[in-house]
């Protein structure tokens, strides 16, 4: 079965398939740290708060005439992550796509005659 | 036409018998307005008369439109589509009633798009088709995977079109002073007339427009709002956080008593602090984490990706889609705050009207309050309209046409997905009429349905060639079953689905998801001996193109 096509996101085949796994990763590392990341530190920094509410110097801190920290980095820093988040993988697939040669140009046709 | 018409209108009356009134009490202040009424009417009139202008275009047109739009014109078509109900009242409405939880709706509806780029985008490009059911039917080369597909689509966009209708029927029943059971029925009414009158290049057409009606909408009141609290009126979304800090001191509007003490004052601290309204890390975590894979999973959110020139326009489209949707989710927290600095103590019942409710104790006059109304309507009705549209086609296109009559013509096609039209709106009206939640959670339900059947089915069809039909359909039926178990839970009221549960149906894709992905690799590796060889070539055509390998030119000579 060596002819079949083997695509597997953990073990990419191939050089071109190998570069876009690799800013997959990358970008997939980035995004798990500010989704999940930032809301388990904003909790990590609550665990002290004898009432159980999540306060911490996070919540204390005022930034930009009166955001609280803890407001703010979700509310407003998340969105912001984000959008920089996917410039960056469209910058980062188009740097690794100039560097190697595609197999063959231009794009594939608008298709669904050959399945 | 007509026929239809009265069909539906004399569907619609029955459902009125057996309507409860719903746990909320859904009064702000239902008089009849005059000049938001004049013009929430003038924007339906127009809707109308566009989409009977455009009726003579072809229905390809409908599709070609999309080929020659940019990646701007394509971000913010994504960001129209997205623009529902939930977006412009419900996100408001649970950052207004969670404080600080209610930003996990914010992180998971923006996040989720950083996972579709990733992906899915450029693939969906690749494979350049027009429907999810259409696509992952082709990828496992079953009739199985298609109509279980289709079923979910209709699922997640009668789950979705739902909480639209209590928004509209919200909005109605303020503009028009009727009850919300009357204000339901009369925002499905003319929904159906639009929907039925316009077609579909009517509703594209009318998708333009009424995406810069809801966005100025909702965004021009900020600046009135917040000089009526105290700011200066630069920029609305960079200026309420001293708005904020004022309310966790206790510092609220001068008509709702200038300073609040004790007992209001803890409690108003609290709900600004990260659990202070009663959730957990953990319930925060699956909160966000099923926004996050519903959103990827989205069926008419996905089929935006088939249309574009190209990859790259495809991928920039993202970026831009995302960045307007942003540009909104930074407005909602302003309605949410400053509708706590007027009405400091409000609870669940005014969650859902806030961004109506807070102009109005804001004194923001007639034109603006009415305005606003019309924003609402259109977010509500450019969702609902794209929701049955694609229900619509799941039916005709997925089911009929492909899989239970094939060979059938287009106008059976056609006649199929009006009828069905609106025996989903009747079915979406009924539900409606006594909402089981708030609007936001009723859309995260769909998304926690989307979530656990489509993401996986569709992560798995591009990144694992080892994915199979048997295991696609057994990790599909598995997340939808148990999705649909967490909401019939959540109504049920079982503490196991119910808010802040292990498995509550707003956030159940964090456990769900993980082991569909699971079930299909395990039952895919287990069943693939039993998949012909005639499919596994179809499969790996499919997953060639979709990854822009070179194509084989000893196919012909296997199978």
């Amino acid at each position: 079965m060596s002819e079949r096509v083997t695509i597997n996101l953990f073990r990419p085949e191939g050089e071109r398939l190998r570069q876009e796994v690799a800013v997959i990763r990358i970008v997939l590392v980035l995004w798990a740290l500010i989704a999940f990341g930032l809301p388990l530190f904003i909790w990590l920094c609550g665990l002290g708060d004898p009432q159980g509410f999540g306060a911490s110097w996070l919540t204390r801190t005022r930034i930009f005439g009166g955001f609280p920290l803890h407001y703010w980095l979700v509310a407003q820093g998340g969105t912001i992550a984000f959008v920089l988040l996917c410039k960056l993988y469209t910058e980062l697939l188009a740097r690794a796509l100039r560097k190697i040669a595609p197999p063959w140009h231009g794009e594939v046709g608008q298709g669904g005659d050959d399945v | 036409m007509f026929k239809l018409l009265t069909a539906s209108v004399l569907l619609l009356l029955p459902t009125t018998l057996f309507a409860a009134v719903g746990p909320e009490d859904f009064s702000v202040s239902y008089s009849f307005k005059l000049i938001p009424a004049l013009i929430v009417l003038g924007t339906f009139v127009l809707y109308l008369l566009i989409g009977l202008l455009s009726r003579a275009t072809s229905p390809s047109d409908y599709w070609v439109a999309g080929r020659g739009i940019g990646p701007i014109g394509n971000g913010a078509a994504i960001a129209s589509d997205w623009m529902s109900a939930a977006s412009f009242m419900g996100v408001a409405g649970l950052l207004y009633l969670r404080g600080w939880f209610g930003l996990g709706y914010i992180l998971g509806w923006t996040g989720g798009y950083v996972l579709l780029l990733c992906l899915f985008a450029a693939p969906l490009r690749r494979f350049g088709k027009f429907t999810i059911a259409e696509f992952l039917g082709d990828r496992y080369d079953s009739h199985g995977v298609r109509l279980v597909t289709a079923t979910v689509t209709i699922i997640i966009a009668v789950t979705y079109a739902v909480a639209q209708f209590k928004g509209m029927g919200l909005v109605c029943g303020w503009v028009f002073g009727i009850d919300y059971r009357h204000s339901v029925l009369f925002a499905a009414g003319i929904t159906l007339v639009y929907l039925l009158f316009s077609g579909m290049t009517g509703v594209t057409r009318n998708q333009q427009l009424q995406y810069v009606i809801l966005i100025t909408a909702f965004a021009v009141p900020l600046w009135f709002l917040i000089r009526n609290a105290g700011g200066s009126g630069l920029f609305p979304p960079l200026e309420y956080g001293a708005i904020l800090s004022g309310l966790m001191e206790g510092k609220v509007s001068p008509s709702a008593g200038g300073q609040l003490f004790g007992e209001e004052l803890a409690g108003l601290r609290q709900l600004f602090l990260p659990w202070g309204s009663g959730g957990n890390i953990y319930s925060f975590l699956a909160l966000v984490f099923t926004l996050m894979v519903g959103t990827a999973g989205l069926p008419h959110i996905l089929v935006r990706f088939y249309t574009v020139q190209n990859e790259s326009v495809a991928r920039s489209s993202v970026v831009w889609g995302l960045f307007f949707i942003g540009l909104l989710y930074w407005a909602s927290p302003v309605y949410a705050v400053i509708g706590r600095y007027w009405n400091p103590l409000g609870g669940q019942s005014v969650a859902d009207m806030i961004i109506l409710s807070a102009p109005e104790q804001a004194q923001l006059g007639p034109i603006f309050l009415g305005y606003l109304a019309a924003g609402a309507l259109a977010a509500g009705i450019s969702t609902v309209a794209a929701l049955l549209m694609a229900a619509a086609s799941a039916v005709a296109h997925d089911w009929y046409s492909t899989v239970l009559h094939p060979g059938c013509s287009e106008k059976e096609q056609l006649v199929i997905g009006r009828v069905f039209t609106v025996v989903v709106c009747v079915f979406v009206v009924v539900i409606a009429l006594n909402p089981p939640a708030l609007i936001a959670q009723i859309v995260a339900m769909a998304f926690a349905v989307a979530g656990a059947t489509i993401f996986p089915a569709l992560v798995l069809a591009i990144w694992d060639s080892g994915s199979n039909r048997y295991g696609a359909l057994a990790g599909m039926i598995w997340g939808l079953s148990m999705t649909l178990v967490a909401m019939v839970g959540w109504m049920a009221r079982i503490p196991l689905f119910a808010e802040g549960g292990l498995l509550s149906a707003t956030s159940s894709a964090l456990v769900i998801t993980p082991l569909a992905l699971l079930i299909n690799m395990a039952v895919s590796r287990l069943t693939s001996d039993k998949v012909s060889e005639s499919c596994l070539d179809h499969s790996d055509s499919i997953l060639r193109r979709l990854h822009r390998l070179p194509e084989r030119v000893s196919d012909e000579k296997i199978g």
